[in-house]
């Protein structure tokens, strides 16, 4: 999401800094600016802790549809994800989660999102231990380059961020609409409906403020009326003409309260309350067990080496032989060079193609027990900060195995566990 | 602007002439207004982003029950201080329009230039909350009254009752509803799903919650009853807060 290059963000400076230079007080700006969210400046899937990546959902199958658009263009971002078995203590259950999107700012807006079959336009429940479909529709709003996350918040645990791909808009955000169909029939454009109303109304009664400050400000002023109330003569200040004022205008104001409301009414005469409430009961992806079992049988992650090792028992109960392809946790994708020999199509920075390696790369066959040791290496591991799991409370790693047959089968399975770090080079397991 | 002789100020040592100490008077008043404008625009927008925040900025969060009863209650607290301030020093029933309009004008501002300008969040997701009417309706009640304790009460629960009323004209068309894949949505529901924000999950909004749920339907003068209610409250506690802090004691000079 660090989208905001130097040159885009350049453009747009010189291009707004007039306006908002009119517009904005400096010294209000300023001021103003303290409080104001500001969505979207960090890359923020890397300041999580790693635990807590690794750990809670594993994303896999992600893929972007597109990654050059027009505006007004779709695309679909689409995948997987396994809710971790052993969810960290530390982080809320996802049982109130709501399917995001990690952008700079709405570039592209979210037409649709579903979760298996479901619209989930509102926040929705999901349990440990089992795997999800989703899909979100995004329509591209403004030109540049962003980097485009999958990302599911999840209450009390934070937002949980997936893989990002690099989408590039061309066009002019100007060109932008948001076709709507009401219910009664019309259409509308979202994107600006309503908004010139918005700012007629509020103008016009900030406008109102204004003359009424401006009226007693200019007579007698502030220091003056301070002499007179200090000599006890305040009472003077505020009259029966100033009290018949004050009346009329309140009487104005009323009224164009009343007539404001009632022609809101009369324009719109069917509203609704806003819809919210949990969505339940969606379904996980329906697929047949896994005929692939593996047990955590210890590990150690080299903090110099960048090194993830770990034992594992593996029992094949398929009818096919099987051998390790795919090490997955936080987006990253380790892949075992001598599995997948042409690299997929991923984005770079998360795909380690030779970060997987196995002690005994024999396919393990059908009914066949075996232990194994899983090397996983890969920098990608460090400069996704996975390597500050030495430093997490929760020292425990966790993500999916993914092994391959002959006919191209998949079989997924779940590893996680204690890892011990070791700070030294060379260290043994 | 008029300055009047009644006041009987000493005009002839330090000043040449009756007319260049007049000036300096109006001078020095439009540089207090400028001053007090932006001070209190600067605290009030703070202290109202802290405390109705997410209610306040987006379309999505302005319910029937939670925003009509926060966002009074917690802009109370400057309109009666400034109130107090204007009033009881200076005899200006323009306490709580001025605070009001500080904080719309300082809203509009970071609206428009950062929720705008920087995110390209659309106006229809992210305009204020109006409340120059609430402001009108303080002041010319106090200024009626006289009272401090009249303005509590009648004006204190004017100004929760007011709320809803002044913000449906601009809120009405948002509250159309859509079908959207089979789900039905409003307006303001469909703004805040299409247009995202990465770090403001639709869980987080809290829309009607809430156990006051005797009188059907009508939420919202349920809602504006209680708001006023506590606003009066507020009242009570903020007009002396902003009398505490009207005072020239913490300034070592003689004659102000
Ligand atoms: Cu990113």
């Amino acid at each position: 999401m660090k989208s905001l290059n130097i040159q885009s963000m350049a453009k747009c400076v010189t291009a707004r800094a007039v306006r908002l230079w009119i517009f904005g007080l400096a010294v209000a700006g300023a001021i103003t600016t303290l409080p104001a969210a500001t969505p979207a400046a960090a890359h923020g899937e890397r300041s999580q802790q790693a635990f807590l990546r690794m750990r809670t959902l594993n994303w896999y199958d992600v893929k972007w549809s597109k990654t050059e658009l027009n505006v007004n263009d779709e695309m679909e971002l689409t995948g997987k994800v396994h809710v971790f078995s052993g969810w960290p203590q530390a982080v809320a259950k996802p049982g109130e989660s709501f399917l995001n999107v990690g952008e700079p700012g709405p570039v592209l807006i979210r037409k649709s999102a579903y979760v298996g079959e479901v619209p989930v336009p509102r926040t929705f429940s999901m349990d440990v231990g089992k795997d999800y479909e989703y899909k979100i529709v995004l329509k591209a709003r403004r030109q540049g380059r962003y980097h485009v996350h999958v990302q599911i918040n999840v209450k009390d645990g934070g937002p949980i961020v997936g893989p990002g791909q690099w989408i590039t808009i061309k066009g002019d955000m100007k060109d932008f609409t948001n076709p709507v169909t009401l219910l009664e029939g019309s259409t509308i454009d979202l994107e600006t409906y309503g908004i010139t109303w918005t700012y007629i109304y509020h103008f016009f009664w900030m406008a109102a403020a204004a003359a009424w400050i401006l009226y007693w400000f200019m007579t007698k002023g502030i220091i003056v009326r301070y002499w007179q109330v200090k000599a006890g003569k305040g009472a003077e200040l505020i009259g029966q003409d100033e009290k018949r004022i004050g009346a009329i205008t309140l009487a104005a104001v009323l009224l164009a309260v009343v007539v404001f409301y009632a022609a809101a009414n009369k324009e719109f005469p069917r509203t609704l309350p806003m819809q919210a409430g949990l969505l339940t009961g969606i379904s996980p992806i329906d697929e047949p067990r896994s005929t692939v079992a593996v047990q955590f049988k210890g590990g150690s992650y080299t903090v110099p080496g960048r090194e993830l090792r770990i034992r594992v028992k593996v029992a094949n109960n398929g009818k096919e032989p099987v051998r390790l392809g795919e090490f997955t946790s936080a987006g990253l994708r380790f892949l075992n060079p001598e599995v997948f020999t042409t690299r997929p199509d991923f984005p770079d920075y998360l795909l380690a193609d030779r970060g997987l390696s196995v002690s005994d790369p024999n396919p393990i066959a059908p009914g066949e027990t075996r232990d194994l040791e899983v090397i996983v290496q890969d920098a990608r591991f460090d400069i996704e900060r996975l390597s500050d799991l030495a430093y997490d409370t929760d020292s425990q790693f966790g993500g999916l195995l993914f092994f391959f047959s002959p006919s191209g089968e998949r079989q997924k399975a779940e590893v996680g566990g204690p890892v011990i770090p070791r700070f030294q080079a060379g260290a043994a397991l | 602007m008029s300055a009047s002789t009644e006041t009987g100020s000493p005009a002839g040592k330090t000043w040449k002439s009756k007319e260049e100490f007049l000036g300096c008077v109006i001078l020095t008043d439009w540089i207090l207004l400028v001053i007090l404008f932006a001070v209190l625009l600067g605290s009030f927008h703070i202290h109202y982003m802290l405390l109705a925040g997410d209610w306040d900025f987006w379309i999505d969060f302005k319910d029937r029950r939670m925003w009509p009863t926060v966002a009074p209650i917690v802009a109370m607290c400057f309109a009666a201080a400034s109130q107090s301030f204007f009033w009881t020093r200076f005899r200006l029933p323009i306490g709580a329009t001025t605070v009001v309009l500080a904080l719309l004008v300082g809203e509009w501002i970071n609206r428009y230039d950062n929720f705008w300008g920087w995110t390209f969040f659309p106006i229809n997701l992210v305009f204020p909350s109006a409340l120059i009417p609430m402001g009108f309706w303080l002041d010319i009640v106090l200024m009626i009254s006289g009272s401090w304790l009249i303005t509590a009460v009648v004006g204190g629960l004017g100004w929760g009752l007011l709320f809803y009323p002044i913000n449906w004209p601009v809120l009405a068309q948002y509250h159309q509803a859509a079908e959207i894949d089979g789900v039905l949505l409003t307006l303001a529901d469909l703004i805040g799903f299409n247009y995202v924000r990465t770090g403001t999950p639709e869980y987080i909004r809290m829309v009607e919650r809430g156990t006051l749920r005797t009188f059907g339907k009508d939420v919202v003068p349920v809602a504006a009853f209680f708001s006023g209610f506590i606003s009066m409250l507020v009242y009570f506690l903020w007009w002396n807060m902003g009398k505490w802090f009207s005072t020239t004691k913490y300034l070592e000079i003689e004659e102000v």
